[in-house]
């Protein structure tokens, strides 16, 4: 393909910022603790790749499973659920 | 009946004109603290330490290191870009205000970073 340019670095921060902050809003324990860790190790995976063509692809599907995320952590904010034993009763707000 | 109160208004009034006109000092200082930053920052610098203190869990040792505003996220407690990002969303979180990007990318230091939330007067 040509004229592919891989995404920035700031590009790529702001992303990894955007999963965070939405892994953040899930109201529920568990898929809180699951997006975070699994954001932090796929970014983390793919630290040292340097084929942009690889690098537009991985930046493509991310943002896919942003969209994705956002919405079921939207749809995580209309239920409550029971904080579970692990979780510390203050420090959260929610 | 109607007449009694037109007479008695006009005094009324001036009256609490001069209230509020007669005290601008009163008026002044109101408006400075609607619009200053409402959080000093003694407190701000404290809040932003115990974030860090409390983000252990990329980094386990960073509750041990002695933190000062020349503390340097990647040099002094060994945050990597992406480390960096979580801890600022913390804090954001915290303040109750989004960094942008922009700003977010020149943030390196403790004390930048208390500087930056202490002139947003958004933050709380």
């Amino acid at each position: 393909m040509p004229g592919v340019t891989a995404p920035t670095r700031r590009q790529v921060l702001s992303l990894y910022k955007q999963f965070i902050r939405n892994s953040n809003q899930f109201n529920n324990y568990n898929f809180r603790e699951y997006f975070l860790s699994k954001t932090r190790n796929t970014f983390r995976e793919n630290m040292n790749q340097e084929d942009p063509k690889v690098l537009v692809n991985l930046f493509k599907e991310a943002k896919n499973e942003l969209g994705v995320l956002k919405r079921q952590s939207v749809i995580s904010q209309m239920y409550t659920f029971d904080r579970l034993v692990v979780e510390p009763l203050q420090g959260r707000r929610n | 009946m109607f007449r009694s109160v037109c007479r008695i208004s006009p005094r009324i009034a001036s009256s609490a004109y001069r209230a509020i006109m007669g005290r601008p000092v009163v008026a002044k200082t109101l408006a400075q603290r609607f619009y200053s930053a409402n959080v000093s920052k003694d407190q701000v610098s404290q809040r932003v330490v115990d974030v860090i203190k409390a983000f252990d869990k990329n980094s386990p040792n960073i509750a041990n290191k002695q933190i000062s505003s020349d503390t340097q996220f990647h040099k002094d407690l060994g945050l990597d870009s992406l480390d960096t990002v979580e801890l600022l969303v913390a804090i954001e979180e915290e303040f109750d205000i989004e960094i942008p990007d922009k700003v977010a990318d020149d943030l390196r230091s403790v004390g930048e970073t208390v500087d930056y939330i202490a002139s947003n007067p958004d933050a709380n």
